[in-house]
């Protein structure tokens, strides 16, 4: 199983950052996500943590630093969050921290992914 | 100056004088990735007094909305590559306190009905039952569900902070105009 190391991009569409490591279970989704085809782009994503899940075994650190993401984009940032209770709810452990900006709005988009999922999400300001 | 039958009898002198007023972006046209970017660039340009709360709004609200004309526009057109863009419009206006964010597009009449449930749900909502809404849709959107998908309209009221209005006027016995504007308080971008 190998790493996922995606550059960001903004052009005519924005690409995230994203970095997933086997060896630590230290996971980013950084950057800003609108996509031509959302959910082609977050499939191997999802495949991915479920290998780690079903082979690895190990703890799952996740960290997201999302300035933008479109309605397409949160439905899979979604089922990467439900797929983390699972696994959670299964023994795994998992930590999940989400950077926001200064909004109330960001703040409630976590809130209402936390209430979808029903897993802890832990809410970081940046500086 | 004689006036000849077969002159163009336009003036753009009054089209831009019309425009002039309060407006910062308008846009007539076919919808694609290469314009979004740029009218997406021009939004950061004219809305860059400052208040980066309501520039990130407006933007938000545009890539949600220009998208939808872009997808569902009953009138399109073709590119060489043969890529199906919808056309529309598209006006963003500055009133004193408020921005106007406006899109509209041709509908089939057939189409529309549900989308203008969709908005009449939206706005009979506040802001916590919306914010449901949006939870409750997305989970039947992820689960497959038909005619669930587009959150898009709900996030456009979330990120506005004010209802859709909508307006619909027919066209043709098939077909109507469909648009829909938002205000954006910049008091509620502080």
């Amino acid at each position: 199983m190998n790493d996922i190391h995606i550059k960001g991009v903004h052009e005519a569409y924005f690409v995230p950052t994203v970095n997933f490591e086997v060896a630590t279970g230290k996971c980013e989704i950084e950057g800003e996500s609108y996509l031509e085809e959302t959910t082609k782009f977050y499939a191997p994503l999802l495949a991915w943590i479920r290998e780690y899940i079903d082979t690895v075994k190990g703890p799952l650190y996740f960290d997201f630093k999302l300035s933008y993401f479109n309605t397409s984009s949160s439905k899979c940032l979604v089922d990467i969050l439900d797929m983390l209770k699972n696994y959670q709810k299964k023994g795994g452990e998992v930590t999940v921290n989400w950077y926001y900006d200064d909004s109330d709005e960001e703040l409630e988009e976590i809130e209402d992914f936390i209430m979808e999922t029903g897993l802890q999400i832990n809410k970081i300001p940046l500086e | 100056m004689e006036k000849r039958d077969d002159k163009y009898d336009f003036s753009l002198y009054e089209y831009h004088n019309l425009l002039h007023q309060n407006i910062l972006v308008s846009y007539k046209g076919p919808i694609d990735e290469r314009i979004m970017t740029v009218i997406g660039e021009n939004i950061e340009i004219v809305t860059n007094d400052g208040n980066d709360k309501a520039r990130t709004k407006i933007f938000k609200i545009f890539m949600e909305l220009a998208q939808n004309v872009w997808l569902y526009s009953a009138e399109s057109c073709k590119t060489i590559s043969g890529k199906q863009l919808g056309m529309g419009t598209l006006v963003i206006g500055e009133f004193g306190n408020y921005y106007t964010f406006v899109t509209g597009n041709v509908v089939k009449n057939t189409d529309i009905e549900p989308v203008i449930e969709k908005c009449e749900i939206i706005n009979s909502l506040d802001r916590d039952s919306l914010r449901e809404y949006r939870r409750e849709q997305r989970r039947l959107a992820n689960q497959g569900k038909p005619n669930s998908g587009n959150i898009g309209l709900i996030q456009v009221a979330l990120t506005a902070e004010s209802p859709l209005d909508i307006e619909l006027t027919p066209v043709s016995d098939e077909e109507s105009f469909f648009s829909i504007a938002v205000k954006i308080k910049k008091t509620n971008c502080k």
